[in-house]
């Protein structure tokens, strides 16, 4: 297996994991997108609310506000040192107050932590026109998206690296070029080649227009894209991701060796 | 009604893009060019914008039950 950086933004990682399997692929990609935690807010009790959402209407739009996520400082509920109870290390406070005509934002959240507050400031929550108000205390914690995909850090995909193969200069190499919806081919001296390898889908239209002349597939490579939501960067989803998974494996050799007795 | 605070296809936070993509179409440009530029590449994300219609202030005037 090797494995080449391709394009790394704030919010955006490409990878291309070569000579792998759609199997150990999609398990890297369940961790991430499923164990990961994150932050969201869990709980809201309302004080007052007479805007036109009804109180689960906000609260959902709460829920689904990204959290930036701070991992070192913040615990699972379940696997807190209080046993679930609540406490500063697995529970964060945020409260909001406002009264119209305004429009309520993400914003106007007021953390307990500064640490933790919304990713995008401008997420409209709710609009209160004159005389409305709300007022309530949301409490956050931490996640996975297996639970509810609101904690999930992001979006990650993969797809097959094609392998567009001519094995026969086909009699009608121009007309090639102009079908290709993705212009993986060109013609250089009369001669049929293979332009952009990578941006071939599997389309199948070379295969079938030239008789087999052209073959396409795929290789055992696989470009992977990791796609933030914000709260935690991408290269820290993949990381947390396959430490979890080694944690899970860790776990699951200890119960193997007492089977064994 | 309001805008979602995520796409309900991929999960993208989209809502925080509503208002400068409003302000933007009134200032006459293109709609695909501003969804380009907001980031918006997946046509989830997209139908979303082009389809929703904010009846919050219609809604707001009238009592909830």
């Amino acid at each position: 297996m090797n494995v080449k950086l391709l394009d790394s933004s704030k919010e955006k990682m490409e990878l291309r994991i070569g000579e792998s399997s759609p199997a150990y692929v999609n398990a890297l990609r369940r961790y991430m997108a499923f164990e990961v935690p994150t932050m969201a807010i869990e709980d809201v009790e309302f004080r007052s609310n007479n805007s036109i959402l009804y109180d689960e209407m906000v609260g959902h739009r709460l829920g689904l506000v990204p959290l930036k996520t701070d991992l070192k400082s913040y615990n699972l509920k379940n696997e807190c040192k209080c046993k679930g109870a609540g406490c500063a290390q697995c529970e964060l406070k945020l409260t909001l107050k406002g009264s119209g005509p305004k429009m309520i934002y993400s914003s106007d959240l007021k953390s307990k932590d500064p640490k933790i507050k919304p990713v995008y400031p401008q997420i409209p929550i709710v609009k209160l026109l004159d005389g409305q108000d709300i007022a309530f205390e949301a409490i956050a914690v931490l996640g996975t998206g297996k639970e509810h995909a609101k904690w999930s850090p992001g979006l990650i995909y993969y797809r097959h690296v094609p392998t567009v193969k001519i094995n026969k200069q086909p009699a009608n190499s121009e007309e090639v070029v102009s079908r290709c919806p993705r212009n993986c081919f060109e013609v250089k001296a009369k001669k049929l080649s293979v332009k952009d390898n990578d941006a071939c889908i599997l389309c199948n239209d070379c295969v079938e227009f030239t008789n087999g002349d052209i073959e396409v597939g795929t290789a055992n490579d696989f470009f992977m894209t990791v796609e933030s939501w914000g709260q935690l960067s991408p290269s820290d989803i993949m990381i947390k991701g396959v430490e979890v998974f080694n944690a899970q494996l860790t776990d699951f050799k200890k119960l193997l060796a007492d089977v064994k007795e | 009604m309001i805008i979602p605070v995520r796409c309900f296809s991929c999960g993208k936070p989209i809502g925080h893009l509503w208002e400068p993509y409003n302000e933007k179409l009134k200032k006459g440009e293109d709609g695909k060019k501003v969804m380009d530029k907001l980031g918006l590449e997946r046509f989830c994300c997209r139908a979303i914008f082009l389809g929703h219609v904010d009846l919050i202030d219609i809604a707001a005037q009238y009592k909830k039950f």
